[in-house]
């Protein structure tokens, strides 16, 4: 996977629920590689010819939507409330640029003055429903000719590659899943496979449901980014996994427990190839597993995620060598388990 | 000048309190079109106008630092601990772009316990409990980053709606900015007074450039630059203008009264918009320091509306930067005739 492929996923905005930009790059990435079409949610299933047919039905997944927030009003000042799509600590929100709706206008989520603050204001971050986006909008009738109730507004920041193979970035979760999965398209593959951008998976793995009931899959992968806490403020089984330690595969999380044989395999398979490999010390966290595994009447499913610092923040952080041996391990996993 | 450009070059710029080199030569660089007698002193970018010695001497300061960290300690696995550098609102820390200003600038994120471990969202790091997370080892940054060295936050300015302007470093750059503006409107003219413009350091750790640079140039007049609050929802109409509403002239006890009121009528002379600060003590602000320099100082202050003061995304009106420079251009040539 490059880099220059995962920047210009994670550049675009695509909170769940508007992921339009993201499909339509995706779909022009692919087309040529695939026989693709988009499901009435607005899931990409890409059916994608190996060179032999496969014994076993395999969904590969990963999700298109980031987490973001949605615009509920504008008020006098021509401030705009929002809500959070998906899981945003406010914390993570307050003080950041934005952008807001189709045109990405630029605006900002503010703090009222430090200088200004009580003492018990200073100790007490503000919930979500006392945050407000400043587009620069003198009044309200001014922000209402620019933006509209229901448009998304989206973080901003930069990506960049930083310190020794690291890499910081909005929306990697799942950015880093459909990179992997558009290099495997353009790829020769084996056996022949189902791939799914699925939406809506920040508001509730809601996407991958249709799809995994559309695609009937026997064996599903899904490529995530899961949360890491290696930090000097986190110890032990606390730091859940740890950057540069290479693919994270759960045996449990709280969406799913994942088929065992297939959790063995993968630990299997990276230590005969030497691909770092590495398991969830906390039952923590969920993906599109926990939709997909009960799919019909059951998908056998594993999950391979990069190990991530600041997940669903302006600023998740992922290491190179990590989303290197994800694309490893997903690649040999797809190859057996087309066979099993 | 090309205002916008020039307030949006120098809130890029980087100075906080006590390492400003970078934002205080590109000032610098900037004074140089008015004055070939400039220079920096003690970390004060200074710069003399006018006829040396004839009375008054009037001085024109802006702040050139801006609120950061400064660098403590590099834990065993490459991250930073930090320390603030000026007010901090640690209520927005939380997974922030930074630039570490080490051997060469670093990007960082600023990092605390993740929600899995931390579930009251509304709980504030303490900021013992924070630091940088720099993707480097201890021994590759220890390489790069010395104690001491200091960090901003990334944010880079941007344009809003209409004709407002947010950035990191708006306050006090925007003031700077206007003081530029202002010697731009007065160049053409013979100044027959004494004229110093200061862009003073570390204003935001306790107005300490101001400080030493007023006993040196010795003004008999002061007018500090600075940033006061705009009002927004969540604050109080008491203690904040109005953004777009034009320089806040500041009317305090520690300030020269007629100072202030010499000013408003030079305002509302000029036809310019105008608001009144007032301020029932110190004012937080260099003019305090100006006030009682050596055998006193008649100080006043005049303040751009921000809104957002301290944060990384602070928003100014460009009006009210031009509004500002209009009225210390016009009070100069009014002091002049």
């Amino acid at each position: 996977m490059t880099i220059e492929l995962l920047e210009k996923l994670c550049r675009l905005n695509g909170t769940s629920g508007d992921e339009n930009r993201v499909r339509d790059f995706i779909l022009s990435e692919i087309s040529g590689f695939c026989d693709c079409r988009v499901d009435p949610l607005g899931n990409i299933i890409a059916e994608k010819k190996g060179t032999s047919a496969a014994s076993k039905k395999v969904m590969v997944s990963a999700h298109m939507d980031e987490v973001g927030m949605v615009v509920t009003s504008v008020k006098s000042d021509g401030t705009i409330t929002v809500s959070p799509v998906g899981g945003i600590d406010p914390r993570v929100a307050i003080g950041r640029p934005v952008r807001v709706g189709d045109s990405d206008i630029c605006g900002v989520i503010g703090a009222k003055a430090v200088h200004n603050l009580s003492a018990d204001e200073k100790k007490t971050a503000p919930k979500f429903s006392a945050l407000y986006v400043d587009i620069g909008a003198e009044d309200k009738s001014a922000a209402e000719k620019l933006v509209a109730l229901g448009d998304f507004v989206h973080f901003y920041s930069e990506f960049s590659v930083f310190g020794d193979g690291f890499v910081k970035g909005k929306a990697i979760d799942d950015r880093f899943g459909c990179a992997v999965m558009i290099d495997l398209i353009k790829s020769e593959l084996p056996y022949d496979c189902v791939f799914t951008f699925v939406v809506q998976e920040e508001v509730g793995l809601r996407g991958s449901r249709t799809a995994a009931y559309s695609v009937e899959p026997d064996l599903a992968i899904v490529l995530e980014a899961t949360t890491s806490a290696d930090i000097p403020l986190a110890s032990g089984e606390k730091r859940c996994c740890e950057l540069g330690r290479g693919a994270v595969v759960s045996h449990m999380d709280r969406s799913t427990i994942y088929d065992k044989e297939l959790y063995r395999l993968s630990h299997k398979l990276a230590s005969e190839n030497e691909i770092g490999w590495q398991t969830k010390t906390m039952v923590a966290g969920g993906n599109d597993s926990g939709s997909i595994h009960i799919s019909r009447g059951g998908v056998r499913t594993i999950a391979i995620s990069a190990p991530c610092r600041y997940l669903h923040s302006p600023s998740c952080v992922v290491k190179l060598s990590d989303l290197e041996d994800c694309e490893k391990l997903a690649k040999l996993m797809l190859e057996k388990m087309c066979t099993l | 000048m090309d205002l916008e450009k020039s307030i949006m070059s120098l809130a890029d710029a980087r100075g906080v309190s006590g390492d400003e080199t970078n934002a205080a030569e590109l000032a610098l660089s900037m004074l140089k079109s008015y004055t070939d007698d400039c220079f920096i002193k003690n970390g004060n970018v200074i710069g003399r106008l006018g006829c040396k010695g004839s009375k008054p001497h009037i001085l024109l300061d802006a702040h050139i630092d801006q609120i950061g960290f400064t660098v403590t300690h590099i834990t065993d696995d490459g991250f930073l601990k930090i320390a603030g550098c000026g007010g901090i609102d640690r209520r927005l820390l939380l997974a922030q772009q930074v630039t570490v200003l080490g051997s060469k600038p670093l990007d960082g994120v600023i990092c605390a316990i993740p929600p899995h471990l931390e579930t009251d969202e509304s709980k504030v790091p303490e900021m013992e409990d924070i630091c940088v997370d720099v993707g480097l080892s201890k021994e590759r940054a220890e390489e790069m980053i010395s104690l001491g060295d200091k960090i901003v936050f990334s944010s880079r300015c941007e344009k809003l709606q209409g004709d407002r302007i947010t950035g990191a470093a708006l306050d006090d750059r925007c003031g700077v900015a206007a003081i530029l503006r202002a010697l731009e409107l007065v160049n053409d003219k013979a100044l027959q007074c004494e004229l110093t413009v200061m862009f003073s350091t570390q204003e935001e750790v306790g107005e300490r450039g101001a400080k030493i640079g007023a006993y040196d140039i010795e003004p008999d007049i002061a007018i500090a630059v600075d940033v006061s609050f705009a009002l927004t929802v969540d604050d109080s109409e008491l203690k904040c203008g109005k953004m777009g509403g034009g320089c806040m002239i500041g009317f305090s006890p520690v300030l020269d009264r007629e100072l202030s009121q010499r000013l408003k009528a030079v305002a509302e002379k000029n036809s310019l918009p105008y608001q009144i600060e007032v301020m029932s003590g110190t004012t937080g602000t260099n003019a305090d320091r100006f006030s009682v320099n050596k055998s006193g100082v008649k100080a006043v202050t005049l303040s751009i509306p921000l809104k957002y003061m301290h944060t990384p995304v602070e928003v100014i009106s460009l009006s009210d930067v031009e509004n500002t420079a209009q009225l210390i251009a016009a009070y100069i040539m009014e002091v002049v005739s």
